[in-house]
């Protein structure tokens, strides 16, 4: 079945299974490489997007449900947004597999809220999982970020 | 190779309780897809339909008044956000604002978590404490199914085949609590979950994430202190074991926590 | 690897790479832990997927990297649940998957070995016959126990501990276990293989590229020198990805199939493929009544699951990181390594010494409680200082444990009361001995090029060496590419394991520049580390340098229902130089997010010889949530010191200053993780057993 979506603005028109999820598409189909499988029952968030303006677990989001939607991905983010740059002066990342996910999902938070709390972080990215435990650095980003 | 499911998205109510009459048996309803997502990625299931709810707008909405009414479509992070449901009932404002992450908060709709009667999901054991009732429409009628007689076990519920939740109405309370027990990561599900509210006389706990489906025992809460019911509850109680705690552990967690949400109401 | 790429998600990993053609596999595993494999029949595969059985692999190599017990897929019989027994390529992931379930397997059912126990009982052998490897073993005596299973004894022998014993006033003998944890690396396991006019080319994610280059040459019965691995960047790794995992099988399946084939492990995947050791010490230490220890016995058991992997060289630095940093005259370490018929075990973050940290430093704690002395100032009397003599016989130097423990005491404030707080120390060894070289190169264009096998994975390794590059060639970093490790191309190196990179290859690179001005295009630099330990004595050179730390933790417990809430949490760590602060930091902050993921709630939980928790929601780990915002740590750094990698230092303490920390309320555990109801079972203990 057909899927049509704006993706990083652009339109997209893409040959779909039903039981195939948007994570899937968008790496096979799309070009996308900055949302990654990695659990794949979406508790890590490695795969985070924003549909709508709401960050998704990509791995979750079967593909027809994404038709009509404007899907956004780390992609879309230039070297130069703010949040982007808060977490290359913070350092916050390491191996990086998860950086594109929790920045997608940083965005979305701040334009939430603007200036969070530290437990409004914690909270909005307790989700996001980094294995090489970036955290603390995540979160001086996120304050720089919204500073 | 494995066939494609059909996908079927109707815009109205009508034609989707219309799909089901026909097709029950083979077309699974899918509301935000989180559940079946998972289900479908690792392959336990095959379905030969799926058919979607999302286009079909009287599905969704929250409003209040005398009850609180949810939109079976309506979204976790939704309700979590609406001030409505803040003001009017803050205990179903939290038990869907602690659901997974904020990425499942957007996805998951009341009418899924309900449907999908997933033992440690936090909603049900709240909405049952409240004594929701879920509406649920078929094409040959509607009924309200009070929570607690909507879910039967462990991923099993009440509804017939070609019945659809359309809507959840949560009544007021004068007071209600969700306490979530994690054993692990702030991430996990509940070891042990209790759900509690007080409407005058009237005081119902409700225990989550214990066993296949949300266990209250209203004689147990008619008489006795707070700790006092969280024992009988102990005791009534035959918890499940898995990685988040022992049946044995389980049961000392029930006492403590339904005590701790008894004196909890009382504040 | 540009700072950009990273964020903005365009790093290509090993689970990205693609070539033209590529096929996709999957791999079919065994239901049962122990099962002769009947029949394994896969002529219902369609013919555009490609099978691969075990009649196809029979002819070709064993493998291991100290033991050869590995064959591309199980053979005759299948030794744990999850034993590849099939694989199968085909054009599209799903389509492999399809075609796995065609696959018809006939198992007869062999009793199994579950654990440690029923392995020492020895009613049932794992392997028949213990091959040792000519490869990463020639660095270390193996001492299999040929008819058990037990793979690698460890001994160390120094003084006398029986005549020890005698000089204490005080003894204590406890026992101590550590459960199975899981990497889960964010990058599952990912292999890319193809065979090119005879020769084998892999990009894989791994820390030891010319370790998988010999294994995958002697498989095969090619030349070294016909197989390639280049190594992408991982995404994450923590030890999940040494040695020979996926690599075997996905060349084999490409050679069958005449196409490049990737694979790509499914995340439930991960938890049958490389997991952490389970283990059991029982620690007796004596002292004298003034707190001077005597004599300690270590009698060490860890189940390496069903092929040894790097068990034994796991073993080994169990045995002498269970003596810990201290003066003791008389010492006795017996070290095994057991086969069971669980998923194998492999390096994990911290190579034995989270395990042995655990059961030494709670045993430390019982025996302060014991003596009725502060458990700092207890450590503190013994702690190795500059020119003592470790257990191996070694004399010690650059130690710095004692201020490593007086900061980590002082940053939880540990003079003004002691309830709830507790203290670890550590000593790490580095893999000793090993050889790194590293090759500079001029670039055409203008700036410098580093050849070299040390992988990216999410250490920082890279970018340290880059830092160093920079200032030794005077040259900005703009100028100094690094590219992926390709064994073609850069010269020999043991591996990327053991916090060893940065010091190690940082110390070639100097050579490598001076070879450099001479030469003008090239310049090589080598540098090795000399010693080894006698597996019988455990006598000789355990470590050229020593990672040395201490962590201090703060809890608060909720009594009714055991849990734990660390409130601080701090790790004092000996840096020696610091090339890179702020990657200095992150390994350090990492390393002590892991350990309380190991303290609190990490372990692989089993049925049946099943792993039962094998998803990222049944298997938990640390999340930003769970970090105390009292986290903070130090590193000691000394002007002109050498480098101290800092991969791995500051996880092993953190689960036992944890456990002190609950010991200071009486609580006293011996079993990790520290799981609320671990926690309660203790306290019901401490208030004399009463349930409810």
């Amino acid at each position: 079945m057909r899927v049509r979506f704006a993706l990083n603005g652009e339109p997209v028109e893409l040959d779909v299974r039903a039981d195939e999820t948007l994570l899937t598409v968008l790496r096979r189909d799309a070009g996308i490489l900055s949302a990654r499988e990695s659990c794949g029952i979406g508790v890590c968030g490695a795969c985070t997007v924003l549909v709508d303006g709401r960050p998704t677990s990509a791995c979750l989001l079967l593909a027809p449900l994404a038709d009509g939607a404007e899907v956004a991905t780390a992609e879309g983010l230039g070297p130069d947004h703010p949040v982007v740059r808060a977490f290359a002066e913070a350092h916050a990342f390491q191996c990086g597999f998860c950086t594109p996910g929790m920045i997608v999902a940083a965005t979305a938070l701040l334009a939430e809220s603007p200036s969070p709390s530290d437990a409004q972080i914690r909270h909005a990215l307790a989700g996001n999982l980094c294995r090489c435990g970036s955290y603390v650095k995540i979160l001086e980003a996120v304050r720089r970020a919204a500073a | 190779m494995r066939a494609a499911p059909e996908w079927l998205a109707p815009s109205s109510l009508e034609e989707a309780l219309a799909l089901l009459a026909e097709r029950g048996d083979e077309a699974l309803p899918l509301a935000g897809g989180t559940f079946l997502a998972a289900l479908l990625n690792q392959r336990l299931i095959e379905p030969a339909c799926l058919l979607s709810l999302a286009r079909i707008a009287a599905l969704g909405g929250i409003e209040g008044g005398e009850e609180l009414r949810l939109g079976a479509m309506a979204r976790h992070r939704d309700v979590e956000l609406s001030p409505l449901v803040r003001e009017g009932w803050p205990a179903v404002a939290r038990a869907f604002g602690v659901v997974a992450s904020p990425r499942v908060r957007n996805q998951a709709t009341v009418g899924g978590v309900l449907a999908d009667a997933d033992y440690a999901s936090d909603p049900p054991a709240m909405l049952c404490a409240l004594g929701a009732r879920a509406v649920a429409r078929s094409a040959a009628g509607v009924r309200e199914i009070p929570v607690e007689e909507l879910i039967t076990g462990y991923y099993e519920t009440s509804l017939r085949p070609d019945e659809l939740i359309v809507e959840v109405r949560v009544p007021r309370a004068d007071r209600a609590v969700y306490r979530k027990f994690r054993t692990r990561s702030h991430e996990d599900r509940p070891c042990v979950a209790v759900a509690a509210a007080r409407r005058g006389a009237e005081t119902r706990v409700v225990v989550g994430a214990v066993a296949g489906r949300p266990q209250h025992f209203p004689e147990l809460c008619r008489d006795g202190d707070a700790a006092e019911i969280g024992r009988r509850y102990a005791d009534a109680i035959e918890p499940i074991a898995d990685v988040r705690g022992s049946a044995a552990y389980r049961k000392r967690v029930i006492a403590v926590e339904v005590r701790r949400a008894l004196e909890e109401l009382a504040t | 690897m540009s700072r950009e790429s990273i964020l903005l998600g365009r790093v290509r990993y090993s689970q990205d790479r693609e070539l033209p053609g590529m096929l996709h596999a999957r791999v079919l595993r065994s239901p049962y832990p122990h099962a002769r494999i009947v029949r394994v029949d896969a002529s219902a595969v369609p013919a555009r997927a490609v099978a691969l059985t075990p009649d196809d692999v029979r002819g070709l190599g064993v493998y291991g990297c100290q033991i050869q017990d590995q064959t591309v897929l199980a053979l005759d019989r299948a030794l744990h649940a999850g034993d590849p027994v099939a694989a199968v390529a085909a054009a599209t992931p799903d389509e492999a998957e399809d075609a796995l379930a065609l696959i018809e397997v006939e198992y007869e059912e062999l009793p199994a070995v579950s654990d440690l126990e029923e392995a020492l009982a020895g009613s049932v052998l794992v392997h028949e016959r213990i091959r040792i490897s000519d490869n990463d073993a020639a660095y270390f005596g193996i001492r299999p126990e040929q008819g058990t299973n037990v793979c690698h004894r460890f001994r160390i022998l120094h003084g006398d501990f029986e005549v020890g014993l005698e000089q204490a006033d005080v003894v204590i003998e406890e026992t101590f276990r550590t459960p199975a944890a899981q990497h889960a690396p964010m990058e599952p396991h990912a292999c890319l293989a193809r065979w090119e006019g005879g020769r084998l080319e892999l990009w894989t994610g791994t820390h030891t590229p010319f370790n998988v280059r010999s294994d995958l040459a002697r498989v095969f019965g090619l030349a070294e020198e016909d197989v390639r691995v280049v190594v992408p960047p991982m995404g994450g790794s923590f030890g999940a990805k040494t040695f020979v995992h996926l690599e075997a099988l996905t060349a084999a399946l490409a050679r069958k199939a005449g196409r490049p084939v990737r694979c790509v492990l499914p995340r439930s995947e991960e938890w049958v493929t490389n997991n952490r050791h389970p283990a059991l010490l029982t620690v007796k230490i004596g002292a004298t009544a003034d707190g001077t220890l005597v004599a300690k016995r270590v009698d060490s058991w860890i189940d390496t699951g069903a092929y040894a992997d790097c068990g034994p060289g796991v073993a080994q630095k169990i045995g002498y990181s269970a003596v810990g940093p201290y003066r003791i005259p008389h010492v006795h370490v017996e070290s095994r390594c057991v086969y069971t018929n669980r998923p194998p075990n492999g390096a994990f973050r911290g190579f034995g010494a989270t395990q042995a940290a655990w059961a030494s430093e709670r045993a430390m704690d019982l025996l302060a409680d014991r003596l009725g002395l502060d458990p700092l100032e207890l450590r503190l009397r013994n702690v190795l200082r500059d020119g003592d003599v470790f257990c191996t016989g070694e004399t010690v130097r650059d130690v710095h444990f004692a201020e490593c423990l007086e900061r980590a005491a002082a940053a939880i404030d540990w003079g003004q009361g002691r309830s709830g707080k507790g203290l670890c120390v550590l000593l790490k060894g580095m893999q000793t001995p090993s050889r790194a070289q590293i090759a500079v190169e001029a670039a055409d264009g203008g700036g410098y090029t580093i050849r070299c096998a040390t992988a990216e994975l999410g250490q920082g390794s890279r970018r340290a060496l880059t830092l160093v590059a920079s200032e030794l060639l005077g040259a900005p970093l703009s100028e100094i590419s690094f590219p992926d490790p390709d064994t073609d191309i850069v010269p020999y190196d043991t591996r990327a394991t053991s916090s060893r990179s940065t010091y190690m290859m940082g110390n070639a690179l100097e050579e490598a520049v001076r070879e450099l001005r001479k030469d003008g295009r090239r310049g090589v630099g080598e540098f090795r580390n000399s010693g080894g330990l006698d597996p019988d004595t455990g006598q000789g050179v355990a470590s050229s340098h020593w990672h040395q730390g201490a962590a201090a933790a703060e809890v608060r417990v909720d009594e009714e229902t055991g849990l734990v809430e660390v409130v601080r949490l701090h790790a004092a760590v000996y840096a020696g130089r610091v090339v890179n602060p702020p990657g200095a930091e992150l390994q350090n902050e990492g390393s002590m997010i892991m350990g309380l993921g190991s303290a609190l709630f990490e372990a692989v939980s089993f049925a049946d010889g099943q792993v039962v928790n094998a998803n990222l929601s049944d298997y938990q780990i640390p999340s930003i949530a769970d970090i105390p915002d009292g986290l903070t740590h130090d590193l000691l750094t000394k002007p002109g010191a050498e480098v101290h990698g800092l991969g791995e230092t500051a996880l092993p303490p953190v689960p036992a200053a944890i456990g002190n920390a609950l010991g200071s309320l009486g609580i006293q555990t011996t079993e990790l993780p520290l799981m609320p109801e671990t926690v309660l079972a203790a306290i019901d203990r401490r208030d004399g057993g009463g349930v409810r």
